[in-house]
């Protein structure tokens, strides 16, 4: 590199001086020290590294934190170099030298950013094969994104039902699916894997688009209307990890994300990760099955317990269930409103807890917008919720006094 | 209080005269006139623009929904601020000082088509109240992205009138650009080729271009968006067969080069300030003009990266490579910028500040650029406030910046007055401290966990978002300082004379502010817009001194010239 040309005109060295080449040196391993330091607060900056993917792509994120750190050091530094050293005297109404530019010094800088960019291409396109490929021995979960919560089902397979099973004491829609589909099916407002285990989760919306994000798994995937969408990891750490909603949906865009109630319960759209998998069996996957496979006698408990599996708490407060949605009227004391009966034209509580939740643009607590979705009594319907279930629920929002 | 000199005998001096306000509130065909009109709707709309983020901000102090009255009324306030600051703000803002200095830099008396240029200008303050009306029928809350289903199916019919606004703001757009091209074509005076125009008027026309071929996707996507809202379609309608990602596709074909819109005029006019206030040639002019060809064409290739996430997975590394391959240019960029002070005799005027706060902010916009166009950190932070920050830096640190530098450059050639130079460095200074807190931590937000658009947010988050809120109180706040120094300026600010900063470029080679026929006879351009420090650039504007007047400001004690320098060897291009 020529310097005289980009000398100051006042009689410098001539040419590529041995000091200026040192400063040239000093300040390049500068740059380069500074830029890999300040690549090492990746750890800081990111949630924790709860997948594979994770650990790959901080990886990735570390590196271009190194070249952009060295980039950034470079530009600032020329600049506040040239700040302090190219300032104009005062009273010095001289111009600087007339150079048009450097045809090897152009050319350089033209060709390192080249290189650089084509290497955090290839690196990220090597990431991103590994995160995109199928795993062996995926487990798959459906997820149903709405305006506003997360819910997802899980399919158990007849071979993993409980032996013994009294086929006739079953309700009748998990038996007409065992009948059917070979599989019954239950959901949940929270999506359950444990550590090692890929997942894959195949995702729709009921309505707007939507977008799945964990961030302590760095992945994300838009639900788009019309479409089904897939997204996979691999969780390496147990823990709970919060799902977030990354894609504008509407009022309670916001809402979607899990929450953490004021006595410490998740709501809502978490990850949980379990140890392996018999904790993954013994502590949600067998209990949720037993639940549906063997309902309490009690209506009002079989509704508390079977409304889970629909996704109100993403729209109401029940401080029973430690709910706090807010885009929708509060649950708390439902059965004691009576005075909506009159405005709704229903007779009985019961009727109307009913058919709001079937036909829930029927009547409108007053200050609230017709968002809510009908639950539809029919499969292959829209948030089909089996009359059983919708009875039972009903039996217990009749307990909320 | 001194007025104009007395003219030299012999000499014709071209006075200088006093805007009057009445001129500028109604119709005329004056390129300046529309200029400064543009200009002046343009800043009307970045407070109205700044004042809903200042909304936004209160009620991002806290993670509950405590200001506005629901999530939709909160949604309406980023929507309408985005698309204000994008279509009102700075793309009119770029129009302004395109179409008033085009002209002037060109030697020529007016547009190609001046009738032409007020048409354009005059469908500006129209489209803009239509926007802000959608208010009283239910506004837009679909985000300036406005996609369906959202902003087909659930958004208020202030939806509507959005896309009808954002048609004419196009059209709007598409015919200025039609007549800068044509202006830059046919209007060059003798002795001025391609590569002898002034780099702004390089960049107006790679804006130019990319407006002409970009915007009319724009006008398709809206026209199907606004079927779909009234007339029964299902262009994006899933359900008759329709596809929702239709949109993201067309809608994003002409907001990528959009940003390109936004940013080129701020490059061209960063290229001017820093030449000027350095008092040194352009590093690397050619590799300049052509850069900005350059990602004019790449632009139109990349549009997708904006969709990784829902872009199909088979798509995503092609986007990748060329959102990596248009950093090349942008980064020459920088580089020959940084190349042009260096060595120079930097003058710290409140311009040549704001340049350097340009250089300094940008170049972090364009490192997380490049982080955001590899696709699997990308999919991390993507719709975070990772992504609302990288915009903001290229955005607000870019062009903004720019606009400001030129604002400061420029405003005693279109008023006749100085601006308050102590005045614009407090301007800077806060405006650059309070913005690099308002948006450097939401870097953070976006890659901790904090999705953008929302108004409720973890507890987690509260710490920086008082941060980043307390910051952007003070940057609203700023603003206001340089409508103060405007005000001054015009009550009692220095007389400029025509040449204040000894530059170049045709545009001061005329009385501040120029007389309605721009010149008097035809201006012979100088042979190099940024030929500082030579003996016959130091003899041209010791010449045009003479004819017109004083260049300093006067309060300033003149020095005699320097000595003549011997020459080193030409060098370079």
């Amino acid at each position: 590199m020529n310097l005289s040309k980009l000398s100051s005109g006042r009689g410098s060295s001539k040419a590529t001086s041995p000091l200026s080449l040192i400063w040239i040196a000093v300040a390049g391993l500068a740059i380069i020290v500074g830029g890999i330091l300040i690549s090492t607060v990746t750890p800081l900056i990111f949630p924790t590294q709860g997948s594979a993917e994770a650990q790959q792509i901080d990886a990735l994120f570390q590196f271009m934190l190194a070249i952009g750190g060295m980039i950034f050091l470079l530009v600032q530094g020329v600049l506040l170099y040239s700040v302090l050293r190219f300032r104009a005297r005062p009273g010095d109404r001289a111009d600087g030298p007339p150079i048009q530019g450097n045809t090897t010094l152009e050319f350089v800088w033209t060709i390192i950013p080249a290189i650089i960019v084509v290497i955090i291409t290839i690196y990220a396109y090597q990431v991103w094969v590994s995160i995109q490929s199928i795993k062996p021995n995926e487990q798959l979960v459906e997820a149903v994104g709405l305006r506003f919560a997360w819910i997802f089902n899980y399919t158990v397979p007849e071979e993993e039902l409980p032996p013994d099973l009294d086929r006739e004491a079953l309700p009748a829609n998990v038996l007409a699916s065992l009948n059917n589909n070979g599989f019954m099916t239950f959901s949940s407002p929270q999506l359950h894997t444990w550590v090692g285990q890929p997942v894959h989760v195949r995702m729709r919306t009921e309505d707007v688009n939507h977008a799945f994000w964990i961030p302590g798994m760095r992945v994300k995937q838009d639900l788009l209307a019309g479409r089904t969408t897939d997204i996979r990891f691999t969780p390496v750490e147990p823990g709970v990890y919060r799902i977030v909603c990354a894609e504008l949906c509407g009022s309670g865009h916001g809402n979607m994300a899990g929450e953490v109630s004021a006595n410490g319960d998740l709501i809502g759209a978490w990850l949980i990760v379990h140890q392996d998998e018999e904790a993954f069996l013994r502590e949600f996957l067998i209990p949720e099955r037993d639940a549906v496979l063997f309902p309490p006698a009690d209506p009002a408990l079989r509704g508390r317990q079977v409304i889970n599996n629909y996704a109100c708490a993403g729209c109401h407060v029940l401080d029973d269930l430690g709910w706090v949605g807010i885009t929708g009227p509060s649950l708390n004391g439902i059965a004691s409103r009576t005075q909506r009966l009159a405005a709704g034209g229903y007779s009985t509580m019961e009727e109307y807890i009913y058919r709001s939740i079937r036909y829930p643009g029927e009547y409108l607590v007053p200050g609230y917008g017709n968002i809510m979705p009908a639950f539809n009594p029919e499969p292959g319907q829209p948030n089909y919720m089996p009359e059983e279930d919708l009875e039972a629920i009903v039996a217990y929002l009749l307990t909320q006094e | 209080m001194a007025t104009v000199t007395a003219p030299l005998p012999g000499a014709r001096v071209a006075e200088g005269r006093r805007l009057r306000v009445s001129e500028y509130l109604r119709w005329s065909v004056d390129h300046k006139v529309i200029g400064v009109q543009y200009m002046v709707t343009a800043l009307v709309f970045f407070i109205i623009g700044g004042a809903l983020a200042m909304l936004i901000r209160w009620e991002l102090l806290t993670p509950t929904l405590d200001v506005m009255a629901d999530g939709t009324a909160y949604n309406q306030l980023f929507s309408i601020h985005g698309t204000v600051m994008i279509f009102l703000w700075i793309i009119p803002m770029m129009a302004g000082f395109g179409n008033y200095l085009l002209p002037l830099m060109l030697g020529a008396k007016d547009m190609a088509f001046p009738w032409l240029n007020a048409f354009a200008f005059w469908m500006i303050p129209p489209a803009g109240i239509l926007m802000i009306l959608g208010w009283f029928v239910g506004q837009a809350e679909a985000g300036w992205t406005s996609y369906p289903p959202l902003s087909t199916m659930f958004s208020g019919d202030g939806q509507t009138l959005w896309a009808m606004s954002l048609h004419i703001l196009g059209l709007s757009s598409i015919l200025g650009a039609i007549n800068f091209i044509v202006t830059i074509k046919n209007m060059r005076p003798q002795g001025m080729g391609y590569f002898q125009m002034p780099l702004f008027v390089w960049a107006i026309l790679a804006t130019s271009i990319i407006i002409v071929m970009a915007t009319p996707f724009l006008a398709g996507a809206l026209t199907l968006l606004i079927l779909d809202r009234v007339a029964g379609t299902a262009f994006f309608n899933p359900v008759q067969g329709g596809d929702v990602l239709l949109w993201q596709n067309v809608f994003w074909f002409y907001s990528h080069p959009a940003v390109y819109i936004m940013v080129l005029p701020g490059f061209g006019i960063l290229s001017e300030l820093l030449s000027v206030h350095a008092r040194k040639p352009i590093f690397g002019y050619r590799a300049i003009a052509l850069s900005s060809l350059a990602i004019a064409l790449v632009g139109f290739l990349v549009w997708a990266h904006h969709m990784f996430t829902s872009l199909t997975p088979e798509l995503r590394i092609p986007f990748m490579i060329t959102s990596m391959i248009i950093a090349v240019p942008t980064g020459i960029k920088v580089f020959s910028w940084l190349g042009t002070i260096w060595g120079g005799k930097i003058r710290f005027t409140s311009a040549m500040l704001f340049g350097l706060g340009f250089l300094s902010m940008f170049v972090i916009g364009g490192i997380t650029g490049v982080m955001l166009a590899a696709v699997p950190f990308n999919i991390h932070v993507h719709d975070t406030y990772f992504v609302v920050s990288h915009l903001h830096f290229v955005l607000f640190g870019g062009s903004v910046f720019a606009i400001y530098g030129g604002l400061y450059h420029w405003w005693p050639k279109i008023t006749g007055r100085m601006l308050d130079e102590r005045l614009g460095k407090l301007h800077f200074w806060v405006t650059y401290v309070s913005f690099f807190f308002t948006f450097f931590p939401m870097h953070l937000a976006g890659m901790l966990g904090m999705p953008r658009r929302v108004a409720v947010y973890a507890p987690e988050f509260q710490t920086i978002n008082i941060i980043i809120s307390i910051a952007s109180f003070v940057l609203g706040i700023s603003t206001f300082i340089l409508f103060y120094n405007m005000a001054l300026s015009f009550a009692r600010g220095r007389v400029a004379g025509p040449n204040p900063w000894r530059a170049l470029t045709l545009e001061w080679a005329t009385s501040s502010p120029p007389p309605s026929h721009n010149f008097e006879g035809d201006p012979i351009p100088y042979k190099n817009p940024y030929g500082y420090g030579t003996e016959s650039a130091w003899a041209y504007l010791e010449g045009l001194e003479s004819k017109f007047g004083p260049s300093a400001p006067t309060g300033i004690k003149r020095l005699p010239p320097a000595p003549p320098r011997p020459q080193p060897a030409p060098s370079g291009d």
